[in-house]
């Protein structure tokens, strides 16, 4: 069996001696990230039949956990890591053409940095060592943030670099509080003993993380840095920062809660969390006009959704946020994609200067249309099953106070299929019928991108083109055939709930 | 042919229709015609059949296709109005844009109405209605500007409708723990009462919607006359219909007649029939309001609809014969006439009803087949639309509830009306100067809208022929079966005998003509002498069709506001202000936002300490 801990070395490696292909050729930089994104891949698959098994424990320097730092691989942690690379090596192709200019190594370093980081945050099963990977992720995002050096990217860098600070300083103190009442920073071990200490003490430690995790995974209130850093940061890193950094940080609070402190009465307070992010994110998206905002607040939205499924804290209900996590990273990734020739090419990210462009760029606006429908939940696309499955679990719990949750979460869902079916509208049915010239628009947005030239819209290169193909298809493959995820979607949230079984992984 | 291949040939020509349209225009136009007629005949052939087959499994759940006598009526429906409107398209959208889009979403629809009827378990039916659903919307917008703001109107209802019906689909089943028709409709009368309102309620919300039953019927308005015409009479024709298949199947398939009347102390089923009759009273009288012809067809179908619910919701066997005959002869002359109206707009360029007038002459036999369907909407005997409705009236006296009765009855003498101004102000009267010179439809227009009329004159006259299969559904959910005969229907309640009626009008029609005949005298007298008493008026300015019923309209304009629809307008206002204040929170303070970080620690630390909570 290959050994997992390849899934960290490797893309680390490779992030690290870009600057040295660099001497070779300066092109070079950018056709690193897709190998390293594809080894990862490739590994993930290779590793899945093993891990659904039996979990894979490999720990470093001969010292067996909880002495040693150790990776836990698995099916949660195998199941991020695969999307990670997945969605990771499609937007790096994508890159190849979209990232032209500026410091283009040190984009394609940080990228890599950035996915690694969330891999060893998925893999790794250490407390500290997430915080470390963590910081690896988070850092990495506020400098991809910036990257376009423009008054925008950088102020709404800082701005994310400050809030994000302020997480991980909590986290490092909850780290310490853990580590000062257990002594192990084994999360096996602490989630062995957690029963040894007074809930009370427990308490500041959860709440720490769950508000240090909670900044990256976009909660309400806590993700304010959120609309800024996605909306001007170029699309390729607005992909994967809002398909799978925040997640990350999801991940992190449910690993967390429902690994280490088994918090069953904190689930509750999850669901509400999750439906007041649900209905912050989706109503600040409603009358939004700037596309990348709009889709940043969607994002938090959807974030409330998982974690309103996590929080229902049933095997099935927690696979349903799960598929709604990968419905999401490939959704939002791919919208994100496709919006950003789109932005390129009419200079403006102004939803009304998107007008009639359906015509010009039929391949983008389809892909577009098939992540929003997705995300609204539509058959046959991936977003029906997952919410299918997060609706059923909650009407599983066979309580009127659900009903209501429900409800919500509906109410939810009609508001974000409004502003994406408006979005679509303005696609392809906005604007002049083809053959009547449209009025130029000479607007430029302050949050532009990079414009080159205006003068003649075409589609986007074949290199977006090829990455976005592959993440619709894959979107109504998953919407037809759940099957293909469902063993692992299982296996993942068994692993979550049952905490003894992962003690016992590791702990052998 | 088993059901999944069809639905699946049907889904295959569709994208198959779009990617064609890639290489020729002419090829694509053969194939949708060709894919569009092929289908009848295997529909045709499944009837009296009973297939069922599992065809896929979806989370676990199984997928099933079914074909009973009910959804063998509505697809026959479906798939015979998307043709002709196939058929109608050819002509009509030439050279509009993106059409491969139009007619490969048209095809969308037909599947997803052919799978919603053909489903017989609720997974696949949400599926399929979903399909449909957003399918929908991308018509509905196709004709940009107004048009836009139709389809968002559509679809935002829609969805509402389509989560409620998966909290009730969702409920079933973890319930019932089946989403199969048969166990679900087995599981039913053992829960309780309230449990069952509940469902139904939901559902009814989603039926309600699609079928634009008062207080859900805003969105149709607007889509029905913004939506392309070919459209708009699959719209009016069948899709609206899904909502009455919806209604037939969960009030008689799944909960049961014996249900559906005892219900909350028999009050839910005369609930609908109310909501019903409120639906045919308001929006017949503001179709007589509408200067815009398909506009007043949309308002038209709302009220037509509300008479099919009546019939269905009454919960006799005799009104129930009369909804779902209603249903299909409403699909029959409802797409006629908007087919008609595509035509009259496509050939003047224009639907307003103020500024036509005088067709007759340049489009005889479009007015022929309009005058049909207008017919067949009033309920004039020898269409189809008398028999069923005076199935309804029947039902309802019968069924001794004169307030309904008067209120379908009322709703009658303002749907001729406004039928009388469609047909008026199109065809009769003055040619305006600029329509000289339009000519009659092309051959592909009148096609459907012939075969359309003779649809409406044959089961008006032989009405036997589908009453003998509605009857079959009827007798299958408990109803009393009635005695049909080819020429209508003998039972103690009264006989209804079309080809006698037929016959007696045929005779005095003669006799009128022989009169005529051996009178034989004729007066020419300009058209403007009996208008204006002699008096002279100006040839080429004065417009009969101007303001038509003006006095009528502005008696009964006070009374017909669509609050409801203000009220949803208003609704909508109110959540895009509230959702501007919610985006305030992010306001770009960075003390703000680090201020978020740490009360949001505090309260949560206080929350615990302090009040306990969990």
């Amino acid at each position: 069996m290959v050994n997992p801990i390849l899934l960290i070395a490797v893309p680390l490696a490779f992030a690290f001696s870009i600057p040295l292909f660099g001497l070779i050729s300066k092109r070079a930089g950018r056709f690193i990230p897709p190998v390293a994104m594809l080894f990862n891949l490739v590994l993930s698959i290779i590793l899945i039949p093993d891990v659904l098994e039996s979990p894979v424990s490999v720990f470093l320097s001969g010292f067996p956990p909880p002495f040693g730092i150790n990776l836990y691989v698995g099916p949660l942690g195998i199941l991020f890591s695969a999307v990670i690379a997945l969605v990771g090596f499609l937007v790096s192709i994508y890159a190849l053409d979209y990232i032209k200019e500026g410091a283009e190594e040190k984009y394609h370093m940080l990228y890599l940095a950035l996915l690694t980081g969330a891999t060893g945050v998925v893999l790794t099963g250490d407390i500290f060592n997430l915080f470390v990977f963590f910081e690896i992720l988070c850092i990495s995002s506020y400098g991809l943030v910036g990257y376009l050096g423009n008054k925008a990217g950088v102020e709404s860098a800082v701005k994310y670099l400050i809030q994000g600070s302020v997480g991980s300083a909590f986290n490092l103190i909850g780290i310490a509080l853990i580590y000062g009442q257990f002594g192990t920073l084994n999360m096996a071990d602490i989630a062995a003993n957690i029963n040894s200490v007074s809930p009370n003490q427990l308490f500041i430690p959860l709440v720490l993380f769950i508000v240090g995790f909670g900044i990256e995974g976009a909660i309400f209130p806590l993700n304010a840095w959120l609309p800024d850093a996605h909306s001007s940061a170029p699309s390729t890193i607005s992909a994967v920062l809002s398909g799978i950094a925040i997640e990350t940080g999801v991940y992190a609070i449910a690993r967390v809660t429902f690994t280490i402190f088994g918090a069953s009465d904190i689930l509750l307070f999850l669901v509400l969390l999750g439906l007041l992010t649900l209905l912050a994110g989706e109503l600040s998206a409603f009358s939004q006009n700037n596309i990348k905002r709009m889709l940043a607040y969607s994002s938090i939205g959807q974030m409330g959704l998982i974690l309103f499924a996590l929080g229902i804290g049933t095997d099935y209900g927690i696979a349903g946020g799960l598929f709604q996590f990968i419905n999401h990273a490939l959704s939002k990734a791919l919208i994100f994609l496709a919006t950003g020739y789109m932005i390129y090419r009419m200079g403006s990210m102004e939803i009304s200067s998107l007008e009639g462009i359906g015509k010009k760029m039929p391949v983008s606006s389809l892909c577009f249309t098939v992540g929003a429908f997705s995300l609204i939940g539509l058959p046959p696309f991936a977003g029906f099953p997952s919410k299918f499955m997060i609706v059923l679990s909650a009407l599983e719990k066979h309580s009127n106070l659900f009903i209501v949750f429900i409800g919500i979460v509906f109410l939810g869902t009609v508001i974000e299929a409004t502003y994406f079916f408006k979005v679509i509208q303005v696609l392809y049915f906005k604007g002049a019928p083809a053959g009547v010239p449209a009025e130029k628009k000479t607007e430029i947005s302050p949050a532009q991108e990079t414009i080159k030239d205006r003068g003649v819209i075409t589609g986007a290169p074949i290199a977006a083109l090829i990455p976005m193909i592959i993440l619709a298809l894959l979107i109504i493959l998953i919407g037809v055939y759940p099957k293909a995820v469902d063993e692992i979607l299982n296996a993942s949230s068994i692993e979550l709930l049952d905490r003894v079984k992962y003690i016992q992984g590791v702990l052998r | 042919m088993n059901l999944a291949q069809l639905i699946l040939i049907s889904l295959c020509g569709a994208f198959l229709t779009y990617l064609l349209g890639k290489a020729s225009s002419r090829i694509r136009d053969t194939f949708a015609v060709f894919i569009s007629l092929l289908l009848i005949i295997p529909l045709f052939c499944l009837y009296g059949k009973n297939e069922e087959i599992t065809y896929y499994s979806f989370l676990g759940l199984p997928l099933i296709l079914k074909i009973t006598p009910l959804s063998w009526l509505f697809a026959i429906a479906v798939q015979t109005i998307t043709s002709l409107s196939v058929i109608f398209s050819l002509s009509y959208m030439k050279g509009k844009e993106r059409l491969d889009f139009y007619y490969l979403m048209l095809l969308l629809v037909n599947t997803g109405m052919l799978g919603i009827v053909l489903s017989a378990d609720l997974i696949s039916f949400y599926i399929f209605w979903e399909i449909m659903s957003w399918s929908t919307f991308l018509l509905i917008s196709y004709n940009r500007g107004p048009a836009l703001h139709a389809g968002m109107k559509y679809i935002v209802m829609s969805i509402i409708g389509s989560a409620s019906m998966i909290i009730g689909i969702l409920s079933l089943y973890v319930n019932c723990g089946s989403l199969d028709f048969v166990q679900i409709a087995s599981f039913i009368p053992r829960t309780s009462s309230g449990y069952t309102l509940f469902i139904l309620i939901l559902f009814c919300i989603t039926f309600g919607i699609k079928n634009a039953i008062a207080p859900f019927h805003t969105w149709l308005p607007d889509a029905h006359s913004e939506a392309p015409s070919p459209f708009s009479a699959v719209l009016s024709g069948v899709l609206i219909k899904m909502g009455t298949y919806g209604f037939i199947l969960f009030m008689y398939t799944i909960a049961g007649l014996n249900i559906i009347i005892n219900i909350g102390g028999g009050s839910f089923h005369y609930l609908i029939s109310i909501l019903a009759a409120i639906t045919i009273i308001f929006p017949t009288f503001i179709a007589v309001l509408q200067d815009d012809a398909k506009r007043l067809l949309a308002w038209s179908s709302i009220a037509q609809v509300g008479y099919i619910i009546l019939g269905i919701a009454i919960g006799t066997g005799l009104g129930f014969v009369g909804g779902v005959f209603h249903f299909f002869n409403h699909a029959a002359f409802k797409a006629l006439l908007f087919l008609s109206v595509g035509a009259v707009e496509y050939r003047t360029g224009t639907r307003d009803l103020n500024s036509l007038g005088g067709l007759i002459k340049k489009m005889p036999i479009t007015f022929f087949c309009a005058l049909i369907g207008v017919f067949g909407l009033i309920g004039m005997p020898l269409t189809n639309g008398f028999v069923s409705k005076w199935l309804i009236y029947k039902a309802l006296i019968l069924g001794e509830h004169p307030f309904l009765a008067f209120i379908a009855l009322f709703g009658t003498w303002g749907t001729i009306i406004y039928s009388y101004k469609l047909i008026h102000n199109i065809f009769l009267g003055q040619l305006p100067e600029k329509f000289s010179n339009v000519r009659k439809a092309p051959v592909t227009m009148r096609i459907p809208v012939i075969f359309l009329s003779l649809v409406v004159v044959v089961f008006g006259i032989l009405p036997g022929i589908p009453l003998k299969i509605i009857d079959t559904i009827s007798a299958s959910f408990g109803f009393q079966p009635q005695d049909i005969q080819i020429w209508g229907i003998a039972s103690e309640t009264g006989v209804l005998n079309m080809v006698n009626i037929f016959a007696a009008i045929f005779a005095a029609l003669i006799f009128v003509w022989l009169l005529f005949l051996m009178g034989r005298k004729k007066i020419n007298i300009a058209q403007d002498d009996s208008y204006a008493a002699g008096a002279y008026v100006p040839k080429d300015k004065y417009n009969y069709t101007v303001d038509f019923y003006k006095p009528l309209s502005g008696m009964i304009k006070p009374y017909l506001r669509d609050f409801v629809d203000d009220f949803y307008l208003w609704l909508a206002d109110v959540i895009r202000t509230f959702s501007d204040k919610t985006r305030k929170i992010y306001c770009g303070d960075l003390g703000y936002y680090i201020s978020y970080i740490v009360l949001f620690l505090a309260v949560l630390i206080v929350l615990k300490m302090g009040l306990k909570i969990w």
